[in-house]
């Protein structure tokens, strides 16, 4: 169990992040809003990649912790590497909807319709079914090291399926902007200085909002832990 | 500037999609630490 | 090793003895896959859309989805009668049980393939016989693929409550690059185009059989441990 101390200080630290995080967010506004220019070709729309980008980004890394977590798992057989897992995924599956929902809205100005079946767009749609599915299977079997097993399988196979299904839908077919951050000519060689610092702020923005997401949700599987243990004992003591 | 309203609708899931997400964790986790607290006073008055 | 491969063969026999004894699964498994062939025929107007152009992926649907039933039938066999414990508790192992399957699987599928194939030659009225190597080449491919990531999940999934549902789930958004690929490379074929034209596709679906068998080889002890 926590001691006093150690949950203060947990509280502390958590109080710091949600300024940081607070104040990230505030930056990135001013940016997208005031700082940043409007793209001559596709107008104020475009301002959308500040948003869409970062999730992807996030949603990206998050499922890339699972897929750590799950190996971690499934080596170490702790239960902390399951619950880091879990909670990774979870947030994941919240930023990759984000992203398939602000990725038609700017679609529909710029290629005219909502949804294209464009390859990044199709990709984020196939992961997010694969994580939902991930969900899915951790809320079907009860609490056990049954379910973190079986999840850390799922975590591994499905990160695995990252580079098939973007090679596959590649070839398949595309119209997504190439992309302009990380082009042939090196980093940011696509886009102005002013577009790239933006981005650059929104982007620790959503990576301090992840690290936020990760201590509330870890904490609250450890609550969750912590209260099944106690009506465990309650049930067998008495 | 004809596409404000998307820009508009696309910031407005992103902070309600953000926004939500974390109250429902908040709430959550109150109900679970109030639960928490019920299970160890009646554990506490018992034992 | 050769310990490894009785014990394969001697899970693969098993698996044939009942199938020849019992029958079900096989003729499941092919009404099935036609009853879908049927289905998409009548969806799809075929007097509109040219043949080879749907029926690549028709073919495929079927496969996939009475392979899916074969999927089910086989982990469900055992955990009915309790011989998945029974598996579990001979000296065997884990990996030889994943294989054994996976090789059960694949041969039932493969099977029931061979005598879709010339019903769908009759219905779309196109001509696979010039093209079979090729296209048995691919066929190969893909149902390797869907197997080895197949028997994995199965295994997983019959220990869950709804197993029925849950296999799809899980299994239909990982397939989709193999999916993607095989039905690519089939409308390929069957536009006379030779192999060397589509090596991309096969370095993919082959990729994918060898890492998720592998990674069926190293996770299958967890998924298997009571």
């Amino acid at each position: 169990m926590m001691n006093p101390p150690a949950l203060e200080e947990n509280q502390a630290e958590g109080n710091i992040l949600v300024w940081l995080t607070g104040f990230a967010f505030l930056a990135a506004m001013i940016g997208i809003f005031i700082y940043v220019p409007t793209e001559r070709t596709e107008g104020v729309i475009q301002r959308i990649m500040y948003f869409h980008v970062p999730s992807a980004w996030l949603s990206f890394f998050a499922f890339f912790v699972v897929f750590i977590c799950s190996i971690l798992f499934l080596w170490k057989k702790d239960r902390e590497w399951d619950i880091y897992a879990h909670a990774s995924a979870g947030i994941g599956v919240v930023f990759c909807s984000l992203v398939l929902i602000t990725g038609p809205i700017w679609a529909r100005p710029i290629w005219g319709a909502w949804w294209v079946w464009d390859a990044r767009l199709t990709s984020t749609l196939i992961l997010w079914l694969i994580y939902v599915a991930y969900l899915m299977l951790r809320a079907q079997s009860s609490a056990g090291s049954m379910r973190a097993r079986y999840a850390a399988v799922l975590g591994i196979v499905g990160f695995l399926n990252i580079p098939f299904i973007h090679f596959s839908v590649l070839w398949w077919r595309t119209f997504h902007p190439q992309p302009k951050v990380i082009s042939n000519e090196g980093i940011g060689k696509g886009m102005d200085p002013s577009m790239l610092a933006t981005l650059g702020v929104s982007l620790c923005a959503f990576t301090l909002l992840y690290f936020l997401l990760m201590g509330e949700r870890v904490r609250q599987e450890k609550l969750k832990d912590e209260i099944d243990r106690l009506k465990r004992e309650k049930l067998y003591s008495s | 500037m004809d596409n404000l309203g998307f820009l508009f609708a696309a910031n407005a899931f992103v902070w309600g999609g953000i926004i939500y997400y974390v109250y429902t964790l908040r709430l959550r986790n109150r109900a679970l630490e109030k639960d928490l607290d019920l299970l160890k006073k009646t554990l506490s008055k018992e034992g | 090793m050769n310990l490894f491969l009785s014990q394969i063969s001697a899970i693969v026999w098993k698996d044939f003895v009942t199938e020849l004894k019992t029958r079900e699964l096989f003729s499941a498994m092919f009404i099935f896959a036609l009853l879908v062939i049927l289905i998409f025929i009548f969806s799809v107007n075929l007097s509109i859309v040219k043949a080879s152009e749907v029926g690549p992926g028709i073919l495929w649907v079927a496969f996939l989805f009475s392979g899916t039933i074969g999927l089910n039938r086989s982990f469900m066999l055992e955990k009915e009668n309790g011989c998945l414990m029974g598996l579990l508790l001979a000296p065997a192992d884990r990996t030889a049980i994943y294989f054994g399957k996976l090789i059960s699987n694949f041969v039932f599928l493969t099977i029931m393939e061979l005598f879709i194939l010339p019903l769908f030659m009759i219905f779309f009225n196109i001509d696979l016989i010039e093209h079979l190597f090729p296209l048995l080449f691919v066929i190969f491919l893909g149902t390797l693929g869907f197997c080895a990531l197949g028997t994995l999940l199965s295994s997983l999934a019959s220990n869950l409550k709804t197993r029925e549902i849950m296999l799809p789930i899980l299994l239909y958004p990982l397939l989709v690059p193999v999916v993607i690929g095989v039905v690519r490379m089939t409308g390929q074929i069957l536009a006379g185009e030779p192999l060397s034209e589509m090596m991309n596709w096969i370095g993919l679906t082959t990729s994918f059989d060898i890492i998720y068998i592998g990674v069926s080889i190293m996770t299958i002890d967890h998924i298997l441990e009571e």
